[in-house]
């Protein structure tokens, strides 16, 4: 099985025992969040995916609250065609059959059409083009080279991924993203997802949130999620 | 037969088995908590009871535990003959000048009280609008997009806020007071 995971809280400690009595989190107005990433980025590459292992994953997890990166309208219409097939052939058919609840939290008002695939196109030209397409390479071996996502998710794999990330976002500019580029829609989108997951720990104080997206937003998620107090971000484990 | 007692089984226990068609309580501070029991406990059989106040707020609450005649106590006694012997037909037995009223009042719907309408949030009116049009938890849930724990947690408030003890007095509340509410989709 390969997919990244969230792997640690954040400026948190991690939760005083089980979760399942809501009063403890409830009373410090915490919620709970954990951040899975999926190699969806990596799709059109020919990647193994093992999706019972992620359902079987997520059903033991047994989340208060799944949110996915799709938008209210898929969720209305039931439009799952384009979804990532962890989505649409794992996950939703799963919150289907248990109490898990599907929150959308893509964004709807999304205008540039960036989807996991386009993706894999997105970023710098030139030179930076050539060094961030190795960069990427580097981190779906990594990731695909994990076991299971225990091992996706500790020591050095993690931490190199996480560093890996940063330089492509650096090697993108993004900071000096002009509006309405291709990547300026990409860190639109992930501070959406990030604002909706804390839109919904808000509106469902103390819940188990897991949040599954792709796993080029989760360095984003877990830092923007962690620098909010009623967020309490903590390994999937731990959730 | 005439006689004192307590508790309402034990007025139950005085009576004959056979031959009684009505009780005439005679009980200036009458319970209705204590008239239901009664009711339950002489099994259907028509009871009076005479009250030093006629009022609706004193009456209607009996009519409502199943006393189905009230009387004033400085009534004259062909009054009361007439009603003990209305009761023990089993027909309602009203001083004139109130029963239109407190007819009136006991027809209404259990469901028209809006002050526990007020009471509900505007979430808890959310779940109890899908719970009218037959949602299980995890659809309310999904609807929502709540957590099922969240919208059993609305639930066991609504029945509180409401008085009603289970999701279908919880239905029957919210079609009585919104009558359109069970064919809304």
């Amino acid at each position: 099985m390969t997919f990244d995971t969230d792997r640690r809280a954040t400026g948190n400690q991690p939760l005083d025992g089980p979760i399942d009595d809501r009063m403890d989190v409830t009373t410090k107005g915490l919620t709970p969040v954990a951040v899975v990433g999926t190699l969806a980025e990596f799709r059109p590459e020919p990647t193994p995916y093992d999706l019972v292992a992620l359902v079987d994953f997520v059903r033991t997890i047994g989340p208060d609250l799944l949110c996915l990166d799709m938008t209210l309208e898929q969720w209305r219409l039931r439009d799952f065609g384009g979804l990532p097939p962890e989505y649409r052939d794992a996950l939703l058919p799963l919150a289907q059959q248990t109490d898990i609840v599907v929150v959308p939290i893509g964004d709807d008002a999304r205008a540039d059409g960036l989807t996991a695939v386009d993706a894999t196109t997105s970023g710098p030209a030139g030179p930076r083009r050539w060094l961030f397409d190795r960069l990427r390479a580097a981190v779906a071996s990594l990731q695909r080279g994990a076991k299971s996502p225990v091992a996706v998710d500790r020591g050095a794999r993690h931490w190199m991924a996480e560093l890996l990330y940063h330089l492509m976002d650096w090697l993108s500019g993004a900071p000096a993203m002009h509006r309405g580029s291709t990547l300026h829609g990409a860190i639109t989108h992930r501070e959406a997802l990030a604002e909706r997951v804390v839109e919904l720990a808000r509106r469902d104080t103390g819940r188990r949130i897991l949040v599954v997206v792709n796993a080029r937003y989760c360095h984003y998620l877990r830092r923007a999620l962690g620098r909010h107090s009623e967020v309490k971000l903590v390994r999937y484990a731990e959730l | 037969m005439t006689g004192t007692a307590g508790a309402a089984a034990e007025v139950a226990s005085l009576l004959p088995t056979v031959g009684v068609v009505a009780v005439l309580l005679d009980d200036a501070t009458m319970d209705p908590d204590a008239a239901a029991a009664l009711v339950s406990a002489t099994n259907g059989l028509g009871v009076l009871a005479v009250l030093d106040h006629i009022d609706l707020p004193t009456v209607v609450p009996l009519l409502k535990a199943g006393v189905i005649g009230c009387l004033p106590a400085d009534s004259p006694t062909s009054d009361l003959v007439r009603a003990l012997v209305a009761v023990g037909r089993g027909e309602i037995a009203l001083p004139p000048s109130i029963a239109a009223r407190a007819l009136a009042e006991l027809a209404r719907p259990v469901g028209l009280d809006r002050r526990a309408t007020n009471e509900l949030s505007e979430r808890e009116h959310d779940v109890i609008h899908l719970l009218v049009r037959g949602q299980t938890n995890k659809d309310m849930a999904q609807a929502l997009f709540l957590s099922v724990r969240t919208v059993e947690a609305h639930l066991r408030s609504i029945y509180a806020k409401l008085g009603v003890r289970s999701r279908t007095e919880a239905v029957l509340w919210a079609v009585r007071q919104s009558p359109d509410e069970g064919g809304r989709e």
